[in-house]
Order: C-alpha cells, then sequence, then structure tokens
C-alpha cells in the first residue's frame, strides 16, 4: 500500500551534487528563492505543540496549525519592492489608449441653489469631448445605507465651497481648465451655516431635507443619548473633573491624490481603476448612480498611496468619471490637485467635546459624562457611526459605575467630515484621559496607578454591553512605565520638562458590516487556489492601503501550508476576480481576511496531508507539514515532497480550490445603537510621552514615546512597530500642529501641504514600541488590529505631559505655540510673576489622606493583576461584568440589583433641561412628531 | 497641477538679460525674472500674477559666486550652508525651506522673495470665491481681505530668512537693468508694500550681494520663529550682530512681521547709549515689539508673533554676549 520511499540522509556528494536516487535530505519542494528544505523553526511554534515559544497569556486554537514559517518574524512587507523601486501603480499611474482628461467644476459659493446651467459654450470649444452635470446623476449614494445623501454633480444645490457642479473632459488638461471657465451658472445664494452651535439651531434652508425624520428645521443629522449604570453614584464624589475641548478638524494628509480612471469596455462594461480602501461600496454606488447592475462594472483597487480612511467613501469624482466616459465613449482619467484631496476630506470631525467625570472614596470611577457635538460639514459620509463611536468606544478600558452620552453631529456648509485612523474616538479618548489625570492630580495620586485600579478584565462586558476578549492593558501600562523609568520622573522634572500617560482602546473589526445583510453573507472571503507549479495563488479583496494586509494575508497561508512566502501570490485588485470584502475600515481586514484565509489554507492542507498518508500510509494526525515537505512525526525520513503530495491530491480534478470565510459571532445588547461599537475583539494601548516646552516661546518638543500596544499576537513585529510609529506621528500631528483654517469668511485657508502642518522628521520624538500579545481567542493566531487603536493614546499622553512641564492644562487641539503662549501669560499674570521661566512646576502634595488612597489603589491593582490573569488562561471562566468593582454580583441582571441602573437612549423629559451643548439637539422634535402634534 | 503657458527667455550674458528686459518694456510686454523658481513657479501654478514672458537668469555665467564678501544673485542656498560665508548666513540659508528646495532655491530669489498672505497664496478658485484681493485683484480692484476699507496698501508679509541676517552684516546690494547699475545699502532696498516690496523698477534685477570687510569680523545670531523645523517660513525672524565689544556697532533687524524685514536703527540707539544690560536688552525688546505691526496673515497670530519678538531679540542677544 505504503507507495511512500525512505530517504537516506547524508548521502550527499563531496563535491555537492546530488546522487541519483539518494537525494540529499531534505529534499526540495518546488523551489522558491531557497530550493533548499529549512528545519521547522521551533522557535515560532507554541510550547503546547511541541515547539519553544512561551505562551504567557494562554494556549490559542491556531496553535496546532502553527509551523513556523513565518508568523511572529519580522517580515518586509510583500509589496515593499513594487514600492521603492517605483513600480507600484497608483490612481495616476493607469494610462489607457485614447484617455481623455476629466476636470470638474467646483462651487464658489458656501451654499447656494443652483437655477440653471448653461453648458453651450463649453460644448463649442473645440478639444471638448464631453459635459456633464446634475441632470446625467439624479439617483443619491452614499456609504451608509441610512444616510446616502450625495450625488455625483450638485442636482439642486451645492453645500460647500468646492462642492462639485459641472464635469468636462477634453483631449488635454489645459483645455479641460480652459472649459471649465465657460460654465455659466445661475445662482440663488443661501445663508452659510458655519459653527457647528449653530447648526444645532432651526434654519431657513437646512443643509438636507430628511422629510418626516428631520429634526424640526435644524441641521442635525445625527443625535444620540445613552445612559447606563447607577446615576446615583455621581451624586457627591470624592474628586472629580470637568473639561471643555475644543478640538479643530484634521485631514488625514495621504500623500497620493485621489484619482481614477473609467472605461467602458467593448462590452459595455465600466472598468473602473481607482485608489479605493473599500472599493465594494464604490461598486454599489456605481451600481446605483448608473443604473447598472453590478456584474457589469469591475472595479479594479489601484495600489493605495495611503488611505487612513480618507479613501473610504464611494466618491462623486468617481461617478463622474463613469458617467463621462460612458458619454463619450473614450476612457476618462481625473486626478485632484491638494486642493482637490481637502474640498473632499472626510477628514477628523471638529468638535466640541465636554467630558466630566467623578470617583469615589475609593478611587472608583463612578461616572463617565460625555457631551461631543461634531461638524460634520456638507454630508453624512460615515457620521451616522461617528456620532456614536464618540461616546461608546470611551467605556473601556475603565470598570464605571455609570455612563451618559449626548452626541450630536451637524451640517454645516464645509467640506464633509468622516472616518479618520481612529475614528470617532481619538477626541474623546483625549479628553477623558486628560480628566482621568486631572482627577488624580485632585486625589493626589499617580495616574498610572489610577488607572491600573479601575481596569476591566479579560473575557468581561463593558459598561454598554461591549465582549471583551483577550485584554493587554495591564502588561502595557506596566510596561510603559518600566521602560519610561515613570516613577522617577512623574512630577519630578523641572519646568518645561514633562511626562505623561495616556491610555487607548479601540475595535478591531466592526461587528456589524455597514449594509445590513439578513443573510449572513460573511464578512471576509479568501479564495485559495493551487495549481501543478506549487505556487499558491490567494484572491482576496482585501485592500491593502499600505498597513500590509495583503502581506497579513500572505503570511498566515504561508504558515499554514508551512511553504515560503514568496511562493504565495495574493491577487487582490479586481472586482471581478476577488471574493467580495468588505473593505479597509474599523481595522477588520487582518482580522477578518487572516481568518478567512487560514479557513480556506487550511482545506487545502487537509487535501495535502490527505494525499500524503495515500502516499505513506501514514494517518495525517502523525504526519508533519514543513517546509515543502511532509513526514513522519516519529522518522522524519519517511516523507513525501510537497509537489508529490500535492500532484497525487491533483489527480484526475486539476488544480486545488478552496474558500474560506469569516463572519463575526452574533454579541452585544439590544437596545437602540447597540450594535456601534462592536466587534470581535478590541485592541488596547498605553503611551507614555515625554516633552520639552520652551516655555516663553510656548514651542511643544516631543521627545520620547514608549508606545505599548496589545494586537493580540504580532504577526509581523516589523510591521506593527510601523503602524505604531506611523500612528504616533499621524497623533502627534493633531495634538501640536494640524488644523483645518476655516477663517472669517468660512473659506479653508489652508489646503495646501505647506500650511496644513504635518510634522516634519524633525518633530518625530524617539519612539520605543512595545508589543503586548494577549493572544484573541478570536483572532488569526491570536491577532487583533493594530493599524488604528496606536494612535489614541499619543494625543492625551502629550497634552497630560505638557501640564507635567508647566501646569497648566489646556483643552484647545491643536497645542499651537500660540496656544501653549496665552495660558502661560494668563498664569504668570495671575502669580504676578515677572517671567514665564519662574512659573512653578507641579508636584505631589501628599497628604495622610492621599497616602492611604495611594496604598489602597496599588493594593487593589495587585488583586487585580492577579485576577486577570487567571481569566487570561481562563483558569477563571466566571462571568464578569462592568460593575462587579462596584459590588454587584455578575450573575444577575444589574438593573435587577439596583433601583434605578439604567440603560436608556433617550432621555426623560426631565433631563432636558440639563443635557450639555450636542444634548440640545433632544430639545427639538422630529418633524413627523410635530405633525402628528398638530 | 498645470503650468500656464509662457514664454521663458534664456539670455547668457546679464548684458542679453537687460536687453531682453529693455525691448519687452518697449513692447509693452509684462515679465517676471526667475532664478530658482522656488517661488515663482509655485505661484504660477496657482496663477497668480502670472506673466506672458519669464526671462530666466540660470544661463548666465558667473553670477552664482559665493565668497565672503561677495555673494551671486544664483548662488544656491545650499551651497552657502556649507560655504566660507559668514556662519550667520550660512546658518540663515540653512534654516530655509527644506533640503530639496535650498537645492533650487538661490540667494537672490530669496531677497526678492514675494510676500506672502493666505488670503493670496490660494489657487484660482479660492481666490475667485472671495472676489480676488488687492494684491492680485484680476482688474477688478478689489480691496484688501486682511484689513478692509483700506485698498491702498498690500499688507502681505515678507517671510526671507536671509534679508535681516545680511542687514545687519550691512550688506549691500547691486541692482542692474537696462538704465544701468545702482548700488545701495540692503536696509534702502525694500519698499513698505506687500505689492512693491522693493525699489527694483521694471527691467532692473538684483545682481549681487556686497558685504563691508569687517562684516567677517562680526558675532551675531538669527532666530528664526517656526511651527516645524523644516518647510516653514518664518513666523518671525530676529537677526543681531555687533563687532565684539564695540556697542556703537550694534545691529538688529526683524523679519516675517511685516511687508518687509527692518532694520532697527532707532530703537537700537537707546541700548547704544545707556550700555548693555539685561534691562536695556529687555528695553529694547519692548521697543521693536512696539515697533512692529504683523496682520492676521501667516499660520500663526499676530498677537503672539508681536510679543515673542521680544524673546526672540533677548535669545539673541544672549548668544552673542
Amino acid at each position: 500500500m505504503s507507495a511512500g520511499y525512505r530517504q537516506q540522509p547524508n548521502s550527499a556528494r563531496k563535491d555537492g551534487k546530488r546522487v541519483a536516487g539518494k537525494q540529499v535530505f531534505p529534499p526540495p519542494g518546488s523551489g522558491g528563492s531557497d530550493p533548499v528544505m529549512k528545519e521547522r523553526d521551533l522557535n515560532f511554534i507554541p510550547e503546547s505543540v511541541g515547539g519553544k515559544e512561551p505562551q504567557p497569556a494562554g494556549s490559542h486554537i491556531h496553535d496546532r496549525i502553527r509551523t513556523g514559517t513565518v508568523i511572529g518574524k519580522p517580515l518586509p512587507l510583500v509589496d515593499s519592492n513594487a514600492k521603492v523601486t517605483g513600480q507600484a501603480w497608483y490612481g495616476d499611474d493607469v494610462r489607457l489608449a485614447n484617455e481623455s482628461i476629466g476636470k470638474i467644476l467646483r462651487s464658489p459659493h458656501h451654499y447656494a441653489k443652483i437655477i440653471s446651467i448653461d453648458t453651450s459654450k463649453v460644448e463649442a470649444l473645440p478639444g471638448v469631448i464631453a459635459v456633464a452635470t446634475g441632470a446625467d446623476s439624479p439617483h443619491s449614494f452614499g456609504v451608509l445605507p441610512v444616510t446616502k445623501d450625495e450625488h455625483a454633480m450638485a442636482v439642486e444645490k451645492v453645500r460647500h465651497m468646492g462642492d462639485l457642479v459641472a464635469c468636462v473632459s477634453a483631449v488635454d488638461e489645459a483645455t479641460a481648465i480652459e472649459a471649465l471657465g465657460l460654465f455659466e451658472i445661475e445662482w440663488e445664494l443661501l445663508e452659510p451655516v458655519f459653527d457647528p452651535k449653530k447648526g444645532l439651531e432651526d434654519h431657513d434652508d437646512p443643509i438636507h431635507w430628511r422629510g418626516k425624520y428631520h429634526l424640526a428645521k435644524t441641521n442635525v443629522q445625527k443625535r444620540v443619548f445613552q445612559e447606563f449604570g447607577d446615576r446615583s453614584l455621581v451624586e457627591n464624589p470624592f474628586s472629580s473633573s470637568h473639561g471643555k475641548w475644543t478640538m479643530a478638524g484634521v485631514h488625514h494628509g495621504f500623500t497620493e491624490p485621489h484619482a481614477v480612471v473609467a472605461h467602458w469596455d467593448p462590452n459595455g462594461r465600466l472598468q473602473l481603476y481607482t485608489p479605493q480602501q473599500v472599493p465594494h461600496y464604490t461598486h454599489r454606488a456605481l451600481s446605483t448612480v448608473l443604473d447598472v447592475p453590478m456584474h457589469q462594472i469591475n472595479v479594479i483597487r489601484t495600489f493605495v498611496g495611503g488611505g487612513f480612511g480618507g479613501k473610504s467613501d464611494p466618491f462623486p469624482h468617481e461617478m463622474c468619471a463613469a458617467i463621462l466616459a460612458r458619454k463619450s465613449g473614450r476612457p476618462v482619467r481625473i486626478t485632484f490637485d491638494r486642493e482637490e484631496v481637502y474640498w473632499i476630506n472626510r477628514g477628523r470631525h471638529p468638535s466640541n467635546i465636554e467630558v466630566k467625570m467623578t470617583a469615589d472614596d475609593e478611587g472608583r470611577i463612578s461616572g463617565f459624562d460625555i457631551d461631543a457635538l461634531i461638524d460634520g460639514g456638507g454630508f453624512a459620509s460615515f457620521g451616522h457611526v461617528t456620532s456614536y463611536y464618540n461616546g461608546v468606544l470611551a467605556t473601556a478600558p475603565y470598570e464605571l459605575g455609570s455612563f451618559h452620552y449626548t452626541g450630536a453631529r451637524v451640517w454645516t456648509n464645509k467640506p464633509a467630515s468622516g472616518a479618520m485612523r481612529g475614528h470617532g474616538a481619538v477626541n474623546t479618548r483625549c479628553a477623558v484621559e486628560v480628566g482621568l489625570d486631572e482627577m488624580a492630580e485632585e486625589m493626589n495620586v499617580d495616574p498610572i496607578d489610577l488607572r491600573l485600579a479601575n481596569l476591566l478584565p479579560p473575557h468581561s462586558r463593558t459598561i454598554t454591553g461591549f465582549r471583551i476578549t483577550s485584554n493587554g492593558m495591564r502588561e502595557a501600562l506596566e510596561r510603559v512605565r518600566e521602560g519610561s523609568n515613570w516613577d522617577e520622573k512623574f512630577r519630578k522634572l523641572p519646568l518645561g520638562k514633562g511626562i505623561g500617560i495616556g491610555c487607548g482602546f479601540f475595535i478591531s473589526g466592526s461587528g456589524l458590516p455597514i449594509h445590513w445583510d439578513p443573510n449572513r453573507f460573511p464578512h471576509a472571503t479568501v479564495h485559495i487556489q493551487v495549481d501543478m507549479d506549487g505556487g499558491v495563488t490567494v484572491h482576496t479583496g482585501a485592500a491593502d492601503i499600505g498597513q500590509g494586509s495583503t502581506t497579513a494575508v500572505a503570511q498566515v497561508v504561508s504558515e499554514v501550508l508551512a511553504l515560503p512566502i514568496e511562493m504565495i501570490h495574493v491577487r487582490s485588485h479586481e472586482s471581478d476576480t476577488s471574493p467580495v470584502d468588505l473593505g479597509s475600515y474599523s481595522s477588520r481586514v487582518t482580522f477578518m481576511n487572516a481568518n478567512a484565509a487560514i479557513r480556506a489554507a487550511l482545506d487545502i492542507r487537509e487535501k495535502l496531508l490527505d494525499a500524503a498518508w495515500d502516499i505513506l500510509g501514514y494517518h495525517p494526525n502523525t504526519l508533519i507539514i514543513n517546509d515543502r515537505r511532509i513526514y513522519y512525526k516519529h522518522d522524519p525520513a519517511i516523507g513525501v515532497s510537497y509537489l508529490q503530495a500535492l500532484h497525487k491530491a491533483q489527480e484526475d480534478k486539476g488544480a486545488l480550490i478552496s474558500s474560506g470565510s469569516y463572519r463575526s459571532p452574533p454579541m452585544g445588547g439590544v437596545h437602540k445603537g447597540a450594535a456601534a461599537g462592536l466587534a470581535p475583539a478590541y485592541s488596547f494601548s498605553a503611551y507614555v510621552a515625554e516633552v520639552d516646552v520652551d516655555i516663553e516661546l510656548g514651542l511643544i518638543k516631543c521627545t520620547n514615546v514608549w508606545a505599548a500596544h496589545d494586537c493580540g499576537k504580532a504577526l509581523n513585529p516589523l510591521a506593527v512597530k510601523g503602524q505604531i510609529i506611523g500612528s504616533c506621528h499621524m497623533g502627534l500631528g493633531q495634538v501640536l500642529s494640524e488644523k483645518m483654517v476655516y477663517g472669517r469668511t468660512g473659506h479653508l485657508q489652508n489646503a495646501n501641504l505647506l500650511e496644513y502642518k504635518i510634522p516634519s522628521i524633525h518633530e518625530m520624538p524617539h519612539v520605543e514600541p512595545i508589543i503586548v500579545e494577549s493572544s484573541d481567542p478570536e483572532g488569526p493566531f491570536g491577532a487583533k488590529e493594530a493599524g488604528e487603536g496606536p494612535l489614541l493614546p499619543i494625543l492625551p499622553a502629550v497634552v497630560n505631559a505638557v501640564y507635567d512641564a508647566i501646569g497648566i492644562r489646556y483643552n484647545d487641539l491643536p497645542l499651537t505655540p500660540d496656544i501653549i503662549f496665552k495660558g502661560v501669560e494668563k498664569k504668570r499674570k495671575k502669580l504676578k510673576l515677572e517671567e514665564a521661566t519662574e512659573l512653578p512646576s507641579p508636584r505631589f502634595t501628599h497628604g495622610p489622606k492621599s497616602i492611604e488612597l495611594q496604598k489602597s489603589l496599588m493594593k487593589r491593582s495587585q488583586e487585580h493583576k492577579k485576577r486577570d490573569l487567571a481569566r487570561q488562561k481562563t483558569e477563571d471562566t466566571s462571568p464578569y461584568v462592568n460593575g462587579v468593582l462596584f459590588g454587584f454580583d455578575p450573575n444577575i441582571p444589574l438593573e435587577d440589583q439596583v433601583e434605578g441602573w439604567r440603560m436608556a437612549t433617550e432621555p426623560d423629559p426631565e433631563q432636558l433641561a440639563e443635557l450639555g451643548l450636542a444634548g440640545r439637539a433632544w430639545l427639538k422634535k422630529e418633524q413627523r412628531q410635530m405633525e402628528s402634534e398638530k | 497641477m498645470l503650468m500656464p503657458p509662457f514664454i521663458l527667455h534664456h539670455p547668457s550674458t546679464v548684458e542679453e538679460a537687460c536687453k531682453i528686459s529693455a525691448e519687452l518694456i518697449k513692447k509693452g510686454e509684462d515679465f517676471d525674472w526667475v532664478s530658482g523658481g522656488t517661488d515663482l513657479l509655485a505661484n504660477y501654478k496657482w496663477r497668480i500674477n502670472t506673466k506672458p514672458h519669464v526671462i530666466s537668469l540660470s544661463n548666465i555665467p558667473g553670477i552664482d559666486s559665493v565668497s565672503n564678501l561677495e555673494i551671486g544673485c544664483m548662488a544656491r542656498l545650499s551651497s552657502l550652508e556649507g560655504s566660507n560665508v559668514h556662519p550667520m548666513i550660512a546658518e540663515a540659508a540653512g534654516k530655509v525651506a527644506s533640503s530639496l528646495i535650498r537645492k533650487s532655491a538661490t540667494l537672490g530669489g530669496n531677497l526678492c522673495l514675494d510676500t506672502r498672505c493666505f488670503w493670496y497664496n490660494q489657487s484660482e478658485d479660492w481666490r475667485r470665491s472671495i472676489d480676488w484681493c488687492h494684491k492680485a485683484d484680476c482688474g477688478t480692484g478689489s480691496d484688501c481681505r486682511v484689513i478692509p476699507n483700506q485698498n491702498t496698501l498690500c499688507v502681505a508679509t515678507y517671510q526671507g530668512d536671509i534679508a535681516p541676517v545680511l542687514m545687519v552684516l550691512g550688506a549691500s546690494v547691486h541692482l542692474i537693468g537696462p538704465n544701468g547699475e545702482r548700488v545701495m545699502p540692503l536696509s534702502e532696498f525694500y519698499q513698505l508694500d506687500g505689492m512693491k516690496k522693493n525699489v527694483l523698477e521694471k527691467g532692473e534685477f538684483l545682481l549681487k550681494v556686497t558685504l563691508p570687510k569687517d562684516s567677517m569680523k562680526r558675532i551675531g545670531s538669527y532666530q528664526k520663529l517656526r511651527v516645524r523645523d523644516s518647510w516653514d517660513f518664518p513666523e518671525a525672524g530676529v537677526a543681531v550682530s555687533w563687532l565684539e565689544g564695540d556697542k556703537g556697532s550694534i545691529k538688529v533687524a526683524t523679519t516675517a512681521l511685516e511687508s518687509i524685514p527692518r532694520e532697527h536703527k532707532e530703537e537700537v540707539s537707546q541700548i547704544i547709549a545707556e550700555g548693555w544690560d539685561d534691562k536695556s536688552v529687555k528695553a529694547l525688546a519692548g521697543a521693536i515689539r512696539k515697533s512692529v505691526k504683523p496682520v492676521n496673515n501667516t499660520a500663526l497670530p499676530p498677537n503672539y508673533r508681536r510679543s515673542v519678538v521680544q524673546v526672540l531679540v533677548k535669545r539673541a542677544f544672549s548668544q552673542i554676549k
């Protein structure tokens, strides 16, 4: 039966040539850059399955498929060669024969009705090929199905300066630009709204009209109310803090401006080339706008020169290119200037955030009270979700006595805000972490100890019902404390030098897809195909935007099949060949796609092992799959090469094909908005930042950052470190210098990269990335996200460090030198000092009470550390919900234990008067309510 | 972005350059000079005050010389950085923009830098949307957007780094044009108006900068305020120098606070009279603060820029004592 053959080790000829029939052990599989098989890398195989890798966070379900090939090893991204040699093809690199150049006519007005558009002069210009206006695109679209409020070009009115009015394609750019000047448009100017606070009030012409769901006649797009927990705990607090923040809008600042090429092929199918984070949603929107079934559209994602959320909406210019190409029958290419990039925006919302928090005499956080008014600009974009994220993503990693959130997103006549790295969580996180520091200051305790004594454990539930699985928060805090030598520095540094802490918490993949789907359609699907050459082709729709998702998918397949990574070829560019994937947003790609890829690869692996079983006669349970060879566990000399097994498996059926998918498990509460912020796993992070403040000039220089991020398992430590360092850079921009400046006329004044101040290399601190691995039970090989979460803690860490340096709390972002200077002058005058350099440095002023509290916090965190370890290793599997710290029984619903335990998503009438700024949106009624009351 | 069309002239001698400019003037055709192009061409791409003709100085040999007493207009800023010119010049040149830009940018261009304003340095669409401004009114007679209701003066800000340094070193500029060459101290070169900027007449260009013999003995300091340590124009700049021990030789100049860089002779006279101590430096800093009038058209607000001039003056003096 056994057709296997025994190979003889050490039978090489002295001259290195192979002896016929006596192959050198181990034999080659199918090549790759190194034809000689490698030994198993036991350092990267977990102890539980015979390797050497220690597993402090417990074993993982994927442990037994680890082969020691690439997981956990620092690996350059698989597409880096294309990028460093300039061969990567970005949006504007696509050149089709006979192309024409498209240009977009943009609104010169902030808010105006279009009475008429006369295009006759444009059409008469020699060289003009096609002209389109809003009349050619009556269908609306939007990334979220609940808020489809965009058109390819303005249909009735323009909503911000730079809004799309019409477009034209011509033989060259100069002609197209000339043509733009020939449109004759009659406008009726409307009263614009710039201040989000004004957006809460009634307006004669609201920017959008939502019919019976419209909130009075305001410009409120979305309002949220959430109240959870025991609100009686916040009365008579032992300590409290209150911060009123103004945060400027920031832009992603990606390198590649938007560009698109549209072409209707000879069969009448649309081929659209675009650097998109979410090609699938573009695909859907194109279908709607163009009135063409999805299967007649092929969306080709080019290389993406940075996205960060700024390329995750279906964009009107993509529709424009398709419309112009359809009209003219010629390919159309549209490339943005940097200014146009700012006009399409989708950056972080300018926000007014108010955070009140309270703590009791045991240093427990009895309440968070958050109010966030966010400025959405002219369109909804992802705003519906952002409105929730600003509150709900602040509910962890701490255990809270109660949580109260009011949020509102308003339309204003500015470029639309949208999703940006750390979507919705960044601004509130900064306010919350700074608030915690303020409370620690008031209680005279160490802010790290305060945090350590209030953490939710692994395998628990937040106050709003998020399922926390793995949780490396405690380890992250401990490691940055140690790494930064915190205890020697905090409140001990001289004036102008300071150190600060900040934590982060972020979703690892949105639990619900944007297009809600009752048919349990998977979030991610991966197809694998292995043909006789042995190369593995992986088809995925995962959009690599530089974060390395292609590499991650290649890595997990490489790991499961024990093949060198150069044998794995990922094809992810075309919607024609790649299975549906929801795209690169909410840090879902590696988590969901790698899980899907593992499933697909396991299928192939099983077929290979079965074939080896056929050949060798040993059951797959006793076979080990290694670098291009499968062999018997107890005698490695008995085995077959990968190619032999593959060819056996291909008998009578040709290429091996498999499909794997991932869908997040059902979870979360049932209240309105419960789905917002749900994720199959969450990442945690803690940063310590050290700053030098030039107290006379107000300049801040961040010198060092110790950045610990819990990514579950670093599939590729090099990529994780890159994400951490990159996040620091991006976050520093928001905290120190970046802002979108709208002047007194409402015009965006710095729509260019000279005046929009992204930090240069000189502003970069030394960043010490610290990877925390908590091994998430649901993540691929235990991995969680590392793309967005690492951005969150840098903002509060820097703001807290500035306080430590000069003793002044700032509630404005960015902390430009003039803001710092103003604060210093105010304090200097208040203290009647001659020079700013005489300001006092903040110091601990311990009294007996605070020393006792500090001790009790440290004791509690020691106890919790033991608790967390047992839960992480699933030695303790008892249920744990937010509230146990306050003495509640996790086995009984909290509302049954406490009278007045709230779970409300609408305010009580008597609460209305006390709500914060954004909460004022609840004073208004929807049109349908107003009608029914009439 | 598309460069608007223009006719490029490439004279190979200074005389030819003057001849071309004279001819264009005669024909009534408008033109600009270009050296490194890092300022002019960026503005052209934004279609700011574009001209049908551009005369390039880059093909004229010999006008890029660098020595400690004479620097040609075509000397690249990068070549000043490591050269034997006065260390202050090397330092200030090294602080301009980024290394990439300094490879192309020239001394002449930096001294004749166009004034800047966030109502002005914008794309054509953007400026059309605000109905233009006084400096680039496209024939509409538009008002100034920084200080409305006055359309006599442009208040765009001069943001060059090297001019204040050359001023405190006592540099002179040599201007050449169809009507011959003239020489004047750099401190008299600038003219208070964001549009006119300097005394150059149509057809004239800045040929070279010469420095007095004792300039190499001067010790000085240039303090530049900017948000980022690369790319950014100065938000305020102070240059101070003296011949060590001779308080009568103290010179102070500021930049990026008004439409022109300015030497502060009057304010300095007091410190010269009273002697140099902490108190008199502070008084001088206060006097300079009072004399400069920044407006709201750069990245940082004018009040702040005005206030911190004092700190910059103090720091500059503490560097050279």
